[in-house]
């Protein structure tokens, strides 16, 4: 591994304790990015409660409009590996589903099981991009936003709204499926359309089988999801200000908290790729960062650790998007590299050495 | 070092114990009286000593319970814990499942729904459940690759090398079938499954599966055997899905999962799912006599708001309609998924006050609490703290009277719970709790006393306040280490999950990985749960199979 301490290379002891003296120090410390192997965010978790710090997973605008429609009125899913298995038919809302290659894995193959097994799939758009790479319907939302646009299509498949409008046909064509699925990416369509988009499959599934399939964000936070909730009770963003986990995705919002000088120190765990936060260089920040990344350089931040990345210099639980679960990834080569978990344990065992008292 | 615990009522049903005496413990196990000075002496005078308690279905870890802590935030309250007590009090997290069995004196749970799709998340949830040993059961009867060999008609040989496969890969301690088919059919459009209705695509039935299963579990030697979750749960008339089921496993052993869900007779025959239930107890308690290849754990209902988590999807989808509040998951999973449904059991409500009265009225009718298990089946009947509750009602006659007297008239109407005066003694409490769970598991060093068990003990001030006694323990040893005392957790430490030692057929992993390949795109490792996984500690403990 390599580390720096204000921009002078440091071993493994002296990072370790100067994160320590940083974090320990600080009234409000911030844990962000959250962007590791699921050892590194346990590790994490433990630590901000110990220092009553707050976590707030890079995973974004997608995750948050997720779990808000979540506890304000629930979900109806489904899985890529049964969307691909069953479905005759699918709709792709937005642009941003378009970027990966499900889209055109979907539309080039048919349902394999269930009882629309060996039939045609029909795929279908609403507001995406209808650039001809993969067969479809397309239908537009002209001028209007996307969560406007499920709410009209929601006025069609209620019968609230009829005639022979395009939206008309396409409600006509959600209600025929056998196994039908939308695919679409919660950040996109934002926390209205979200919650509209739920409406709209809960009113399909009252005649038929309906669900979605989200896409996950690439930076782990279903993961965390999943981690905070089993540990804290709780999705995240939580704080620990208080000794107790306190779910608040407004308060521990943690761009939000370093724009209005309400924290003192970070840490920024990113063993896997994420984006840099823009106040890494100017608040007192512990970096603990891939090996080989773009951000193991001493400029990073005020302390950075290098460890080792999941799925390549080390072994981890990571989130497989694909199959829509936590797995577990080897190290491609003998691992060697120090791990993320152990260097926040160390970090925690110096803070309790040094008695810190919060 | 050597443990004594003196002058306790000692309990332990298996060994015919129930007078005051000593237990001895050593190096985690207990051991015969010994003539040397004890290291350490409990003074355990005016206290009862039994066997760690044993949970054999409670919804504690998995992506369904993830999800309701997701659906409903508030569903529990997070305290300010002291320090050293990482995420104890944080309401419904793993620590605080591991902290609140603990006080009750449970030292072992097992988690009933160990989807094998999503099963190294389950594992590492799991792992992060302090105090107790853990374990948990593979989930199995609404996959396509198992279909597919019943429908093929590939015999015997090819289902018990799947299930031996799955349970061994998955790591799960048995083998449950929840709804077998049910998952399935409702993705295929079926709303309503009996046990010889038509599974579409599959030319299959609920029986041909369960069935299926049985065997299965018996040629491997699963000690625990399969675990049942029937049709039709919770509806008028679900006494006959019990009975058939029953029925079906023509003498197999079989373990019916929340047995009260299904103890609902429909009131008019000819419109069974309008005319209301009541109580069919007795039906099912005198079907458990005629069959002592049979056990049920209760899904004893408690008063108040929960939610409900199955994966039994085709029900909980019917379940929506009665949310409360009026939120729901519903996930079309790779197999199963899995339904989060709200519900609110109400205070001296006619339904849930009849609900209540029947679970009571299954272990009261009981004449072999061993085959009777306690469970809330937690959360869908209640929280399991509630247990302490429960086991007052079960002892004082008088305690039920009070609570009946503010129930509708229902409960003496539709059930025979008024009329019963059977008062639990200590002992079936221990059958009930510690040592029909742990024979049903197959854990044959806990749930007793005997020289050679494992040293998981708790110590109960006795008194005539059950409630209290039974909430917080005097004293609880896990392996012969103090955790609880005064009912507050004194250390934290990890116990072990507990797995099947099951070999798996080398053309099934051969099998069962092209199969996965072409499905998911991913084989076999994609659904690993490798020792690396838990890099802190040594989690896994080998339980071997039946000679
Ligand atoms: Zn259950």
């Amino acid at each position: 591994m390599a580390a720096w301490v204000k921009g002078n290379a440091a071993d493994k002891d002296a990072a370790v304790d100067a994160a320590a003296t940083l974090l320990a120090t600080a009234h409000t410390p911030v844990f962000a990015g959250l962007s590791a192997e699921l050892a590194a965010i346990r590790a994490a978790y433990r630590l901000a409660d110990r220092i009553g710090a707050s976590l707030d997973p890079v995973a974004g605008d997608g995750l948050y409009a997720e779990l808000g429609t979540i506890a304000t009125g629930g979900a109806l899913t489904t899985t890529a590996p049964e969307t691909l298995g069953r479905a005759d038919t699918v709709l792709v809302i937005g642009n941003r589903p378009w970027d990966g290659d499900l889209v055109a894995e979907i539309a080039k193959s048919k349902p394999v099981r269930g009882r629309a097994a060996g039939e045609e799939r029909s795929v279908l758009s609403l507001g995406g991009p209808a650039n001809g790479a993969s067969r479809h319907v397309a239908y537009g939302v002209g001028n209007a936003s996307l969560d406007v646009a499920i709410g009209h299509l929601r006025a069609f498949v209620r019968g609230n709204l009829a005639g022979e409008d395009a939206f008309g046909d396409l409600a006509k064509r959600l209600a025929a499926a056998k196994f039908g699925v939308v695919l679409f990416d919660a950040g996109e369509i934002g926390d209205a359309g979200t919650e509209m988009l739920l409406g709209l499959l809960k009113d399909l599934a009252e005649t038929t089988r309906f669900f979605a399939l989200p896409l996950a964000d690439p930076f782990q936070g279903r993961a965390v999801t999943q981690l905070s909730a089993w540990t804290t009770g709780q999705a995240p963003r939580v704080g620990f200000g208080r000794h107790l986990p306190e779910h608040d995705p407004w308060c521990f919002d943690s761009d939000r908290q370093v724009a209005a000088g309400e924290v003192d120190a970070a840490l920024w765990l990113s063993s896997l790729p994420s984006p840099r936060p823009n106040w890494l260089g100017s608040l007192p920040t512990v970096a603990i960062v891939g090996e080989g990344s773009a951000d193991a350089r001493p400029e990073t931040a005020e302390i950075v650790i290098t460890v080792g990345v999941p799925g390549s210099s080390i072994g981890g639980s990571v989130w497989n998007e694909r199959r829509g679960v936590i797995g577990y990834v080897p190290a491609s080569g003998q691992a060697t590299a120090d791990t993320a978990a152990d260097v926040i344990a160390d970090i925690a065992k110096k803070i309790e050495q040094k008695g810190a008292s919060c | 070092m050597l443990i004594r615990i003196q002058g306790g009522r000692v309990v332990d049903p298996t060994d015919g114990r129930d007078a005051v005496g000593d237990v001895w413990i050593e190096n985690g196990r207990i051991v015969a009286p010994s003539e040397r000075t004890p290291d350490r002496t409990v003074d355990a005078t005016g206290c009862v000593v039994m066997a760690g308690g044993v949970e054999v279905h409670s919804h504690i870890a998995g992506g369904n319970v993830v999800m309701s802590r997701l659906l409903l935030p508030d569903l529990y309250v997070s305290e300010s814990a002291p320090n050293g007590h990482p995420f104890a009090h944080a309401g419904g997290s793993g620590s605080w499942v591991g902290a609140n069995y603990a006080k009750m004196g449970y030292t072992t749970a097992v988690e009933p729904a160990l989807p094998p799709s999503n099963a190294l998340a389950t594992h590492l949830e799991l792992a992060d459940i302090p105090l107790l040993d853990r374990g948990a059961l593979a989930v199995l009867g609404n996959d396509d690759h198992l279909l597919q060999i019943l429908r093929d008609g590939e015999g015997k040989n090819a289902v018990r090398d799947l299930v031996a496969h799955t349970l061994s890969h998955a790591r799960g301690l048995g083998v449950k079938c929840i709804n077998a088919g049910g998952a399935s059919a409702f993705k295929d459009g079926v709303l309503k499954l009996s046990l010889d209705d038509e599974i579409p695509v599959y030319g299959l039935s609920t029986r041909k599966i369960m069935t299926a299963l049985l065997d299965a579990v018996e040629e491997i030697g699963v000690p625990h055997p399969l675990h049942v979750h029937c049709n039709n749960l919770g509806l008028p008339g679900a006494d006959d899905s019990f009975v058939a089921t029953l029925d079906a496993a023509e003498g197999r052993r079989i373990h019916f999962a929340h047995a009260q869900f299904y103890a609902y007779g429909a009131v008019d025959k000819e419109n069974p799912l309008t005319g209301g239930f009541r109580s069919a107890a007795e039906r099912i308690t005198e079907a458990m006599e005629a069959h002592p290849n049979a056990t049920f754990d209760v899904g004893q209902v408690v008063f108040g708001q929960t939610v409900t988590i199955s994966l039994d999807i085709l029900r909980q989808f019917a379940g929506r309609k009665g949310a409360n509040p009026k939120k729901w998951v519903l996930t079309a999973g790779d197999a199963e998924g899995g339904g989060v449904v709200p519900f609110l059991y109400k205070p001296r409500g006619g339904v849930s006050s009849l609900q209540w009265a029947i679970g009571l009225e299954l272990m009261l009718l009981s004449k072999d609490p061993e085959r009777t298990i306690l469970t809330t089946d937690h959360p869908n009947g209640g929280v399991f703290t509630e247990y302490p509750r429960i086991i007052h009602l079960l002892m004082s006659r008088e305690e039920r009277e009070k609570e009946i007297a503010t129930l509708p008239a229902v409960v003496g109407e539709r059930s025979s719970l008024p009329t019963i005066e059977r008062e639990y003694s200590l002992s079936e409490i221990a059958q009930l709790t510690r040592s029909g769970p742990a024979k049903l598991l197959g854990l044959t060093d806990r749930g007793h006393l005997r020289v050679g068990a494992k040293a998981d003990v708790a110590v109960y001030r006795d008194s005539p306040d059950r409630t209290a006694m039974f909430s917080r323990a005097k004293l609880v040893l896990k392996d012969g280490e103090t955790i609880v005392e005064d009912g507050e957790i004194t250390t934290w430490r990890f116990g072990r999950t507990l797995e099947l030692d099951v070999e798996a057929d080398a053309a099934i992993v051969r099998r069962s990985e092209a199969y996965l390949q072409d499905r998911f795109g991913q084989g076999l490792d994609s659904f690993a749960v490798p020792d690396a996984a838990f890099p802190e500690t040594e989690n896994f403990e080998d339980v071997a199979c039946r000679a």
